[in-house]
C-alpha cells in the first residue's frame, strides 16, 4: 500500500541500457522478434489478458452493469439480514445468479457493479497519473541530462528534495486538508508530484552517456538545433527504457491510490473504490470473508499483472538485444 | 410500521424487567437478546474480587471539574459523591435524580431562587477527614476556575455568582454559596432552574478538602468520596481503584461496590477487545466492555454468548439537520419533502440492522423521559413515501429535484448512514452531493454557522435523561444560535418554539414538563428543521463471571456491578 517507486528504480535500471536501445532502434527485424517473444511469452500473455480485461470492464461498466442488473449505487434491502447486523443474506457473501459477487453487508449493494466501476477508478488514477510522471520525468530528465551546468543542478536538487520526502504522510496531509470536490485530479496531481523524479532520474543518467555518442556528435557537427538532438536523436534511444519504466510504474500508483483510499483520503463516497472497499471489509472478515477477498483478489491482480508484465517487457527486450 | 412499534415495546419490556414501564423503551423485534439481561443479571454479584473494563482510550481527566462525557462519568460515580445523583441502574426509572451525601433532594424557596440541602452524617474523604458543607462549596465552586472548570457547564450557569468570579485558587470563597453550619448549604441561582437538583447531580458538583486540587494536582492523583479511590494510575494504559475504607456503606443508598477492586486497561485496540469479550476466556470472565459492532453481530448468535449478551436502549438521536437558513431549507415544505422522502430503513440497516439500531421518528429517544411516540412522516413499505415528497416538492417550484451539499464526517459508520441518505432521496430527485470532513475538525465546522453547509449527519444525547429539557432547547431554541459552537444546527429560530421553551424550562412540576415536552417536540416535527434518523441501541457482552450489569449507552452504573464467584479469573 505504499509506493514502490525505489524498487522500480533499481529493477528498470537494465532494461535501458542505451547501447540495446539503439541497436533495437537501427533494426526493424529486432522488432518483430521481440514481437513473436512478447506473443508466445504466457506470464506476459496472461496479464497482458487480465489488464485488457480490467480496462474493459473499466470502460464498458455502466453497459455491464446493465447486464448483471445493479448498479454500483443501488441499495438492495432484500439481500441482507437486518436482525444480523445487516450482513448478506445466503453463503458467500451472498453470491446468487442476482448478485454475481454477492453483497455489502450494512447496505446489499452490489459488489460486481461495485468492483467494475471501482475499475475505473483505480485504472484513471494509474494512467494518469503514469502518463503525467513519464511526460514530466522524460522532460525534466533530458533537460537535466543534456543540459547539464545550473538547470542540471537545480533539477538534481528538486529530485533530490521529492525523493527524500515522507511521500504517503505528506499525500495523506495534503488530501485531507483540501476540499474533496475532485478527488481523482487531486489524486492524480499528488501522485505524480511525488512519482516523477524516479524516472528522471534513469532518464537524465541515460541522456548523460548518450550524449556524448557518436551520433550526438555528427548530429552537433552537422549544425542541429539543441532540440532536435534531444528530441531525435536522444529520446528514440530511451524509448525501451521509458516502456519498461512506465509499465513497472502503475502497479505502485494503483498499490498508492488503493492505499490512500483504504486510509480514508482517496475518492469521496459513494464512488467505489478498491481501496476503499478492502477498508470497509476488514471489520467483516469472520463473518463475510468474500466481502474482503473478491476486491483483494482484484486488486493483488491487477498488481501482479502489471508488474509481471513490465517485467517480461524487460527480460525480452534484454534476451532479444543479446541475440541481435 | 406502527404494529412492529408496539411489537418492539413489548419484546422491550421483557427485556428490561425491573424497569420502568412508563419508560418507554424501544428494543429488538428479533428475539436476539430477549431472555439474556435476566439471565446475566441473575446470579447475584458476591462481594470481593476485581472487576475489569477493558476499553480502547484513556479517560479525559481524572479530575471531575474538568472530564465530562458519558465514559467518564460512569468512571466518576465509583470515586466521587456529590449533593445529589443519578438512580442505581436498575432502579425502576435509572433516569431519576436520587440524593447522595444530601439527606434529600434540595428545598426550593417559593421564588426557586434559593436551594438548601442538608448534609447526612458519617461521612469521608478517602484520608478519613468529614466532608462538610465547606468541602462541598469548595469543591463546586472550582467549576469558575478559567484553566480547571472546563467540565459541565451548567453550575456555572445556573448558579449566582459575580461575574469576575474566577474560582477558589484565584477569587477565594465563591460569596453566593452559603453555608450556615457543617450539615447546610444554600444555593442562590441566577433564575429559577426547578432541575436545580440534576445540575448538582453532574459530575463536577462534588466535595473536595479545602485548598486542594490547584493547578495540575488533580491530573495524576485524586482526594476520594465514593467507595473506591485511586491504588495507581498509567496514562494510556491502566487504573487500578481500591476500596476507599472511609467510606460508610450505610450512607450510600445507591452504590453498592460489590468488588474490592476495579482495573482498567486501556489503549487496547477495539476489535482486540470484542475479540476478548467473545472469546471470554482466562481472567476476562471478569471482565466488560463496551458496545459490540454490528460485525460481531452474527458471531455472537451462538447459545452461550445470547446468554451474556445484553442490550440497552439509545440514549442519543442520530440526526440529519437542515439548515433553514439557506434555500431550498428555508421552505418548510421541501425540509418535510426530506423527511417524507428518507427511507430510514436503509439507515437503519447501515446502522448495523434492527439490532443495533431503532428507526428514530421522533427527536427525543424513547429512553428520555419526556419521549412520546408518533411519525408525521410516515413511511409506506417501499421505504420512504416518494409520492408525498414529490407532491410538497412541485409545490415548493422544485419538482425536477434540486441538489444539495450533506457534510459527514470522515468515518466509515457515518459514512454509511449518509450514503443511505444520499440513495433514498435520490428516489425523488434531490441530489445529495457529500462533504467528507476530518473527524478531528468535524464538530467545529458544523457548529460555526458560516462554515456549516445545507445539512448535517450529526448525534444528540441529553445532559440527564430524567427530562427532554438538555435535549430539545440546545437544539431548537432561536436564542441559543451562536457564532462559534453552535448547537442549534438547523438554525430553527421560530417565535412559537422558542416561547414554548421558555414556558416548558419553568414548569415545576417534571411530569408535566415531560408531557409538553413530548408534544413540543411534534410541534417542532411540523417544521422539520431536521430529520431524525435511528436511535442506535447497544449490544454488551460481559464476562461470565460479570453480576448486576446493566449497561447503558449513556452512562453505565459501574457501582452495582460485581461478580458472581470472586474467586474466579
Amino acid at each position: 500500500m505504499t509506493i514502490p517507486s525505489t524498487v522500480i528504480e533499481v529493477e528498470a535500471t537494465p532494461g535501458g541500457d542505451p547501447v540495446l536501445a539503439e541497436s533495437l532502434e537501427s533494426r526493424p527485424a529486432a522488432g518483430r522478434k521481440l514481437l513473436h517473444g512478447f506473443l508466445t511469452d504466457v506470464p506476459a500473455m496472461l496479464s497482458l489478458g487480465y489488464i485488457v480485461l480490467i480496462l474493459l470492464m473499466a470502460i464498458f461498466a455502466p453497459l455491464i452493469v446493465l447486464v448483471s442488473g445493479w448498479g454500483p449505487y443501488e441499495f438492495d434491502q432484500t439481500a441482507i439480514d437486518p436482525n444480523m447486523g445487516a450482513i448478506p443474506l445466503g453463503p458467500f457473501g451472498g453470491i446468487s445468479a442476482e448478485h454475481w459477487f454477492g453483497v455489502e453487508p450494512g447496505s446489499g449493494r452490489d459488489i460486481f457493479a461495485r468492483i467494475a466501476y471501482g475499475a475505473r477508478v483505480s485504472m484513471t488514477v494509474a494512467l494518469s497519473a503514469t502518463f503525467l510522471t513519464t511526460i514530466l520525468g522524460v522532460v525534466f530528465g533530458l533537460l537535466a541530462g543534456y543540459f547539464g551546468g545550473w538547470i542540471d543542478t537545480a533539477i538534481s536538487r528538486v529530485m533530490e528534495f521529492l525523493m527524500a520526502f515522507p511521500a504517503l504522510i505528506f499525500m495523506i496531509a495534503i488530501l485531507s486538508a483540501l476540499p474533496s470536490d475532485n478527488r481523482i485530479v487531486l489524486l492524480v496531481v499528488v501522485i505524480s508530484l511525488f512519482g516523477w523524479p524516479y524516472l528522471a532520474r534513469i532518464v537524465r543518467s541515460q541522456t548523460l552517456s548518450l550524449k556524448e555518442r557518436e551520433f550526438v556528435e555528427s548530429a552537433r557537427a552537422s549544425g542541429a538545433s539543441g532540440a532536435h538532438i534531444v528530441f531525435r536523436e536522444i529520446l528514440p534511444n530511451l524509448t525501451s527504457t521509458i516502456v519498461v519504466m512506465a509499465t513497472l510504474a502503475v502497479p505502485g500508483y494503483i498499490g498508492t491510490e488503493a492505499g490512500l483510499s483504504f486510509l480514508g483520503v482517496g475518492v469521496v463516497p459513494p464512488t467505489p473504490s478498491w481501496g476503499q472497499m478492502i477498508a470497509a471489509a476488514a471489520p467483516w472478515y469472520a463473518v463475510d470473508p468474500m466481502y474482503f477477498l473478491i476486491p483483494g483478489m482484484f486488486l493483488f491482480l491487477l498488481v501482479l499483472s502489471f508488474t509481471t508484465l513490465g517485467d517480461r517487457i524487460r527480460a525480452l527486450i534484454g534476451s532479444s538485444e543479446v541475440r541481435a | 410500521m406502527v404494529d412492529q412499534m408496539t411489537a418492539k415495546m413489548r419484546a422491550a419490556a421483557l427485556i428490561a424487567a425491573g424497569m420502568s414501564a412508563a419508560l418507554l423503551l424501544a428494543g429488538c423485534s428479533g428475539g436476539t437478546s430477549s431472555s439474556a439481561p435476566t439471565d446475566a443479571a441473575s446470579g447475584e454479584p458476591q462481594k470481593g474480587g476485581t472487576v475489569h473494563m477493558l476499553q480502547n482510550a484513556d479517560f479525559s481527566y481524572l479530575d471531575p471539574a474538568r472530564g465530562w462525557d458519558g465514559g467518564v462519568n460512569a468512571f466518576y460515580r465509583l470515586l466521587y459523591r456529590g449533593l445529589t445523583m443519578q438512580a442505581a441502574g436498575d432502579a425502576d426509572d435509572p433516569n431519576a435524580i436520587v440524593p447522595d451525601l444530601a439527606e434529600s433532594l434540595g428545598e426550593a424557596s417559593d421564588d426557586g431562587l434559593t436551594w438548601t440541602y442538608t448534609l447526612k452524617d458519617d461521612i469521608a474523604f478517602d484520608n478519613g477527614d468529614p466532608i462538610t458543607s465547606a468541602e462541598v462549596k469548595f469543591g463546586i465552586s472550582r467549576a469558575w476556575d478559567p484553566q480547571i472548570g472546563i467540565g459541565s457547564p451548567y453550575l456555572k450557569n445556573v448558579i449566582d455568582a459575580p461575574a469576575d468570579y474566577q474560582g477558589p485558587y484565584v477569587s477565594g470563597e465563591i460569596p453566593t454559596i452559603e453555608t450556615p453550619d457543617d450539615k447546610t448549604i444554600v444555593f442562590h441561582l441566577k433564575e429559577p432552574f426547578p432541575e436545580f437538583d440534576n445540575v448538582l447531580a453532574q459530575s463536577n458538583a462534588v466535595p473536595f478538602p479545602l485548598g486542594t486540587g490547584g493547578g495540575d494536582e488533580f491530573i495524576n492523583d485524586v482526594i476520594a468520596s465514593g467507595p473506591y479511590t485511586l491504588d495507581s494510575y498509567t496514562p494510556g494504559s491502566t487504573i487500578k481503584l481500591v476500596r476507599n475504607e472511609y467510606w460508610d456503606a450505610d450512607t450510600d443508598d445507591v452504590r453498592k461496590a460489590y468488588p474490592d477492586a476495579w482495573q482498567f486497561d486501556m489503549g487496547i485496540d477495539a476489535a482486540t477487545i470484542e475479540e476478548r469479550m467473545i472469546a471470554g476466556q482466562g481472567g476476562d470472565v471478569n471482565a466488560i466492555a463496551g458496545k459490540i459492532s454490528g460485525a460481531a453481530l452474527p458471531r455472537i448468535q451462538t447459545p452461550e454468548l445470547q446468554a451474556r449478551a445484553i442490550k440497552a436502549p439509545a440514549f442519543c438521536t442520530t440526526y440529519m439537520s437542515l439548515n433553514t437558513t439557506k434555500a431550498p431549507f428555508d421552505d418548510v415544505r421541501v425540509r418535510q419533502a426530506v423527511n417524507w422522502a428518507l427511507d430510514r430503513t436503509t439507515v437503519q440497516n447501515a446502522s448495523g440492522g434492527n439490532q443495533l439500531a431503532d428507526v428514530a421518528t421522533t427527536i427525543i429517544p424513547p429512553a428520555v423521559n419526556g419521549h412520546r411516540d408518533f411519525d408525521l412522516y410516515p413511511a409506506t413499505d417501499e421505504g420512504g413515501n416518494a409520492e408525498e415528497a414529490q407532491a410538497l416538492l412541485a409545490e415548493a417550484g422544485l419538482g425536477d429535484g434540486f441538489e444539495f451539499t450533506l457534510d459527514i464526517r470522515s468515518q466509515p459508520a457515518m459514512q454509511a448512514q449518509a450514503e443511505a441518505v444520499q440513495e433514498s432521496l435520490e428516489k425523488v430527485g434531490i441530489t445529495v452531493k457529500l462533504n467528507v470532513i476530518d473527524t478531528a475538525i468535524y464538530y467545529e465546522t458544523i457548529a460555526t454557522p458560516s462554515k456549516q453547509n445545507d445539512a448535517a449527519i450529526t448525534g444528540w444525547c441529553p445532559d440527564w435523561a430524567s427530562s427532554a429539557s438538555t435535549f430539545i432547547p440546545p437544539l431548537f431554541d432561536g436564542a441559543m444560535i451562536t457564532e462559534k459552537g453552535n448547537q442549534n444546527l438547523a438554525q430553527l429560530n421560530d417565535p412559537a418554539v422558542n416561547a414554548r421553551i421558555a414556558e416548558v424550562r419553568a414548569m415545576t412540576d417534571v411530569d408535566e414538563a415531560n408531557a409538553a415536552w413530548g408534544d413540543l417536540d411534534e410541534q417542532i416535527m411540523e417544521l422539520a428543521p431536521i430529520a431524525p434518523l435511528v436511535f442506535e441501541n447497544g449490544i454488551f457482552l460481559p464476562g461470565t463471571n460479570i453480576a448486576g450489569y446493566h449497561p447503558s449507552t449513556n452512562m453505565t452504573d459501574l457501582t452495582i456491578i460485581g461478580l458472581k464467584d470472586p474467586s474466579k479469573g
